[in-house]
């Protein structure tokens, strides 16, 4: 009977597809099985929390904590180290973030001024000029302990080192320089200006060829055109520590080694180069990028990260390069570092610091450069650069670089220079701006 | 009938697939309402989760408002008892949730706080109105530790009296410790909103979705890709009035449930989104089930489809392989049919052909006997009715042969004689029976042979004999008078080395044949004319026995032939080359050394070198009779002299050329007229000593018989004259059992002047042999179909008595079993030579010659 049926089925329905209809049966069949899957948990208390008790680190920082492969490079290598700590040691650690809504808003450093004085988080990733003030009110704990210190290149180690401690650690050398669209400069018949004559020289025929306003600016980052032209000598000229002293025992003034770069950017203000109006309102990247990017601004100051891939101007559609700011010294890089600091105070101020042990070792060190492609901190760690980044990188293994701040100087630089710089934008003279700088000093000659 | 039952199948197919997709219809239609509804009662149950689980949060917060409210009264209570509320305040040290606490007495603008600094109202915005427990809440800011927080106003009163104000700050950080950690499991955003401003003051910590800060409602709407205006629109019309409202928005890609959840009458909102899956934990596996299900059903009714479909698709082609058999058994037997009653008909025209044909020559003969009987007086008569019967006779035997060569060939028994022969032989031989017969019809025979390697070839002369004559009989009988007749030989190219391959073509500008004839042009009984009265003769076999003989060789035919143009009939066949080529020795032997050929036609020219290559002979050709003269008559030319000289006779003044050349030419030296036709002329100038003539086409072994007919001339006349009289005197034992035939052979050998005893069979004949003296009988003559003892038998019963003579007497076979085979079976019994029936003297004598005188000799 059985075989007389399958017979005919195989006459009627051919071989294949009866074999077919056959393993489609045994699949349905299994199907309803799976729903016999499921284990039964023993005991007859139905619930599964076992609540395993976290240790949590607070981070203040401007960004918040991203998953694992989000877009921003930044904050991906950085959040790299960060799961490195918490899966070595098994804490967790909770970002509180804060950005400003506009120039109104208080800025970043100053809501982490306040936060920091009053112990509200346990690590902070801080600008050095907050850095430096907070190390001087004793509100950031020294690192000199932790493992990665003694491999720390010595220019980092000096920019972060106040009354003999160690209060920061950048994750890597943050490098300042000129960001020029190389195609325009070419069309334009411009070859890369090494001195500020040659720049307001680039600026002049840029501007009559069309370009409103040559250089892109924010209400931050002009400092450095004032830092390549005053400390180039400084730090270049080979008595720096003479010169530092002399500035910090009041000998000399701030104001005298800075009245150029002033000037210098008043003139570039004065011809239109520089809006300023529009660099006072504009924050970083933000303000000045897109016109860069579009090609109607030739130049823009900005990090040396910004010029790699999947970063700010990392995917240009023109030929970019990047060299240093002009100076008596020719192009001069400036130096400036964010640092991670643990707060004096912070109540988890041991996991803090294991953290950062994590975060700031040669391991994490090496993720970091090699996912933002950045001069790091650490002397064992080398990253190749992008071409675009050449000139830039050349100056610094050359050692030709200025620092934007040192807490060898009493005055701190980066903040103050930058709030000064930005009077100047708001319309303030020069003469003005170095009257301020010599209060400044005088203020921190009387501390 | 085979389209409606077509039709009829695919109704059937149809009808039954019509209930199953109806039945997987009404399946899917409820699989999907139950899904839509599940799904709906899941959508309607997230949101009951989430509202409640809001409803908790907010109640959550409004209660520690409301705490914090009191608390702040009271100490406000504590103030307002205190002797000095200054130091009161300033002796505060801040907690966690109460970082700042200032008082303001009444009718001034400033007043002091823990922190020792002066404060004022103006930093605060109490205008949105917002209350706590009918206290005056502040616009969220970020306060003096960095953190957003807002301050909660409450009056310090003494005595009923309103004696100032106490302003206390809390953070919202306070408050993230009394929300959930890890909102649905992680999966939700949270954020606490400042109503007012808009700001986002409590931000989730932990893991983050995003790469941006947050910082307001916009920025959640960016961050989140809400840009649908209507929406937007209707959340500020929420938020103006403190509603709550909750929405389904994507995000990241997955749908989510955005909630905008009003805490303390609108002051301050929870905002943020659940991915609707980290609600429907549950949703997402009945999902997965109801999906399941709908790939089971889908699958199910495919497979039905499928199963269906190939049902049908083997039944038609069940169907379409049995009705194209039944056409092919109906198309064969339809065939078969044909063929049947083609061969009866074909049979039928023959048998009515062959009744025509016989009945005619047999009338003839009986007429002429009748007439022969009536006027035995009159020996002119006598003489030209026996020619007549004569040629009935002939003509009737070659009837038979026909008939018997086809039902031989048909049936297999063919063999073939395969023997040395030279294509010269075969040439001179067909042209010698069609030339006359074309000339006879006044028509053109052409003879080509080019490019032929090898003249002695291995074959069956007879056959190949039998095939040319088919072909150029037919030639010449369907060619009008006048007409052109071509006869080829074209060598191929070799495909082995050991076989010459040969293209024959018979070519004619007759009558032509049309192309119906044409494909049954090879078939037996069939003749292009089916007329009695048609004025050629023939059986119709000619073409069949041809094709048949063709084939039996290895060989193809192929004809084209057009009505009114002509035909052609080419045949190919591949002939072994005998070992033994060229004699070379014959040229030694025969003093020639060197050859001139003059001919105009220069391929001719090359074709005797090339045929005479091999012979070792040196052939110096010219095209012309001067150079002919000129070339002999030079000296060193006269010198080494030339042995043989090959003319064309057809060249203009050839003739008196040749009365020139043998002048200068030696005595000895031959020379030979090439020739298509012998003229009178020619015949003339043959007579000429050691000249004579060629015919064309050249062939070596032509030449060589040639010569050797130079040579031996004289001495075959001799003999000749000695074998005319030959059997006179001799005695002859024949076996015959037809009186008939016994009578005719009796007298005839009686004319010749021998004796002949003639015995009825076999053994009459062994016996007779047996008992007579040495030398009595110079031959026996035996038939072979006898009753008692066949010839065969008897042949070799005297070949194995015990005499002297028993193995050297001459046994010449004469049976009407005239084939091949039949001569070849005679041999082997023992017989010396074979003559067919009806007996021709000449035959007879030749034979008997062969046999017996030249034994003697």
């Amino acid at each position: 009977m059985k075989k007389s049926c399958n017979k005919y089925l195989e006459k009627n329905f051919g071989v294949v597809p009866l074999r077919l209809l056959f393993f489609c049966l045994a699949g349905l069949m299994v199907l309803p099985l799976t729903a016999c899957l499921s284990r039964e948990k023993p005991g007859k208390n139905l619930l599964t929390t076992e609540t395993e008790e976290v240790r949590i680190v607070n981070l203040f920082g401007p960004m918040e904590k991203t998953r694992p492969g989000g877009e921003n490079a930044a904050r991906n290598a950085f959040d790299k180290t960060i799961f490195m700590a918490e899966e070595k040691l098994g804490v967790r650690v909770d970002y509180i973030t804060y950005t400003a809504e506009d120039y109104q808003d208080k800025t970043y450093d100053e809501v982490a001024l306040d936060r920091a004085r009053n112990d509200m988080d346990d690590i902070y990733l801080l600008n050095p000029d907050v850095i430096r003030k907070l190390a001087s009110e004793g509100k950031l704990a020294d690192l000199s302990e932790l493992d990665g210190v003694e491999n720390l290149r010595e220019v980092v180690k000096t920019a972060n080192v106040v009354d003999g401690k160690l209060v920061g650690i950048p994750q890597e050398v943050v490098v300042y320089g000129l960001f020029i669209n190389e195609d325009i400069f070419k069309e334009c018949g411009l070859k890369m200006p090494e001195t500020p004559e040659e720049f307001l020289e680039c600026c002049r025929v840029l501007k009559e060829k069309g370009y409103e306003t040559p250089v892109g600016a924010n209400r931050w980052w002009l400092e450095t055109f004032v830092f390549a032209q005053a400390y180039a000598d400084l730090y270049n000229g080979g008595n720096t520590e003479a010169e530092i002293a002399a500035l910090n025992s009041g000998e000399k003034k701030y104001s005298d080694y800075m009245r150029s770069g002033f000037e210098f950017l008043q003139e570039l203000i004065d011809k239109g180069y520089i809006d300023a109006e529009k660099a006072y309102k504009s924050e970083a990247i933000d303000g000045e990028g897109p016109d860069f990017l579009d090609q109607k601004t030739p130049i823009v100051m900005a990090y040396w990260s910004a010029a790699n891939a999947d970063t700010a101007y990392g995917k240009p559609d023109f030929n970019m390069t990047v060299i240093g700011f002009p100076s008596s010294r020719g192009q001069m890089p400036v130096v400036s570092m964010t640092g991670l600091c643990v707060g004096i105070n912070a109540e988890h101020k041991e996991d803090a610091l294991d953290t950062l042990n994590v975060v700031l070792s040669d391991e994490a060190f090496q993720v970091y450069a090699e996912v933002n492609r950045v001069i790091s901190p650490s002397k064992s760690v080398e990253t190749d650069c992008i071409p675009a980044l050449k000139p830039l990188n050349d100056r610094i293994e050359e050692g030709v670089y200025v620092l934007g701040t040192n807490a060898g100087m009493d005055l701190e630089q980066w903040g103050n220079v930058c709030l000064v710089v930005r009077e100047l934008l708001g319309g303030a003279t020069v003469d003005a701006c170095m009257a301020e700088l010599d209060r400044l000093q005088e203020e921190a000659l009387g501390k | 009938m085979r389209t409606n039952g077509d039709k009829g199948g695919k109704n059937k197919g149809f009808s039954l697939l019509l209930p199953i997709i109806l039945v997987f219809c009404i399946l899917a239609g409820v699989v999907f309402s139950v899904s839509l509804k599940i799904s709906r009662e899941m959508s309607a149950s997230a949101i009951q989760n989430l509202s409640e689980s809001l409803d908790l949060l907010q109640c959550t917060i409004e209660a520690i408002l409301n705490k914090e409210s009191e608390f702040q009264q009271l100490m406000a209570q504590e103030i307002a008892a205190s002797d000095n509320p200054e130091e009161y305040i300033r002796s505060y040290r801040k907690n966690q949730t109460m970082v700042k606490i200032s008082l303001i007495r009444t009718g001034e603008t400033e007043g002091i706080s823990n922190t020792g600094e002066i404060f004022t109202e103006a930093e605060l915005n109490f205008s949105a109105g917002g209350m706590v427990d009918g206290l005056h809440v502040s616009q969220s800011y970020l306060n003096y530790m960095g953190a957003w927080a807002y301050t909660i106003k409450c009056p310090v009163e003494k005595k009923g009296q309103e004696i100032g104000s106490l302003y206390v700050e809390y953070i919202y950080d306070s408050l993230d410790r009394s929300l959930p950690e890890g909102f649905y499991n992680g999966n939700a955003m949270l954020y606490i909103m400042d109503a007012e401003s808009e700001r986002l003051v409590l931000k989730p910590k932990g893991m983050g979705e995003r790469n941006a800060g947050h910082l307001n409602l916009e920025d959640f709407y960016r961050a989140n890709n809400i840009w649908e205006q209507d929406l937007r629109e209707e959340v500020s019309e929420c938020l103006e009035n403190g509603n709550n409202i909750m929405f389904y928005h994507d995000v990241w890609g997955r749908s989510a449930l955005n909630f905008m959840w009003s805490v303390n009458g609108g002051t301050i909102y929870l905002i943020g989104y659940v991915p609707v899956e980290a609600i429907q934990q549950e949703g997402k596996t009945v999902n997965q089930n109801i999906l399941i299900v709908v790939a089971v059903m889908l699958i199910a009714f495919l497979a039905c489809c499928a199963l269906f479909f190939v049902n049908q698709r083997q039944q038609n082609k069940i169907r379409k392989e049995r009705e194209a058999e039944r056409e092919i058994h109906n198309r064969q037997l339809a065939e078969a049919l044909q063929a049947a009653q083609a061969a009866s008909s074909s049979k039928t025209t023959f048998l009515s052909n062959m009744s025509h044909d016989i009945r005619t020559p047999m009338n003839a003969v009986l007429g002429f006997t009748t007439l022969l009987a009536r006027d035995a007086e009159n020996p002119d008569k006598v003489r030209e009715y026996t020619k007549k019967i004569m040629a009935s006779g002939q003509h009737l035997l070659s009837l038979i042969n026909d008939i018997l060569d086809v039902s031989k060939i048909e049936s297999g028994k063919v063999v073939l004689n395969l023997n040395k022969f030279t294509l010269s032989d075969l040439v001179v031989s067909v042209d010698a029976i069609v030339r006359p017969m074309a000339q006879a019809k006044k028509q053109h025979f052409h003879v080509e042979v080019t490019d032929i390697q090898h003249e002695y070839l291995l074959g069956d002369m007879m056959r190949i004999n039998q095939i040319l004559l088919n072909l150029l009989s037919n030639a010449v009988k369907y060619t009008q008078e006048g007409g052109e007749i071509w006869f080829r030989i074209i060598g191929l190219k070799q495909r082995s080395s050991q076989y010459e391959h040969i293209q024959i073509e018979v070519e004619d500008n007759g009558y032509g044949m049309t192309q119906e004839y044409l494909k049954t042009i090879f078939d037996a009984f069939t003749r292009a004319e089916n007329s009695t009265t048609n004025k050629v003769q023939g059986t119709g076999l000619g073409m069949a026995i041809t094709k048949n003989i063709v084939e039996l060789m290895g060989g193809t035919i192929e004809v084209f032939s057009e009505v009114d143009r002509g035909s052609l009939f080419r045949v190919e066949l591949e002939f072994r080359i005998p070992e033994e080529q060229v004699d070379q020795q014959f040229w030694e032997t025969s003093g020639i050394k060197r050859i001139l050929a003059v001919d105009d036609d220069a391929k001719i020219c090359e074709g005797i070198r090339f045929l005479m290559k091999e012979t070792g002979v040196q052939v110096d050709t010219v095209f012309s009779a001067e150079e002919a003269v000129s070339l002999l008559g030079r000296e060193d030319s006269a010198e080494e002299g030339y042995h043989l000289l090959l003319l064309d006779g057809a060249m203009e003044g050839s003739l008196q050329t040749v009365k020139r050349l043998r002048g200068i030419m030696a005595d000895t030296a031959l020379v030979l007229l090439l020739a298509d036709v012998v003229t009178d002329e020619m015949e003339e100038i043959s007579c000429m000593e050691n000249t004579g003539i060629l015919l064309k086409p050249f062939f070596v072994s032509s030449l060589k018989e040639k010569i050797l007919e130079f040579r031996e001339e004289q001495r075959e006349e001799q003999l000749l004259e000695r074998e005319d009289d030959a059997l006179k005197g001799m005695h002859f034992l024949a076996a015959e059992d037809n009186e008939i035939n016994a009578e005719i052979l009796a007298e005839i050998l009686e004319m010749e002047g021998a004796v002949c005893k003639i015995v009825e069979n076999g053994r009459l004949a062994v016996e007779l042999f047996k008992n007579s003296a040495k030398g009595e009988f110079d031959a026996i003559l035996m038939d072979v179909q006898m009753p008692v003892m066949n010839g065969y038998e008897a042949a070799r019963a005297i070949r194995a008595l015990e005499r002297e003579d028993a193995g050297s007497i001459p046994i010449i076979a004469m049976t009407a079993n005239a084939f091949a085979e039949d001569e070849k079976d005679a041999l082997d019994a023992g017989m010396d030579v074979h003559v067919p029936k009806p007996i021709d003297m000449e035959l007879l004598k030749k034979a008997i010659r062969q046999c017996c005188i030249q034994r003697k000799v």
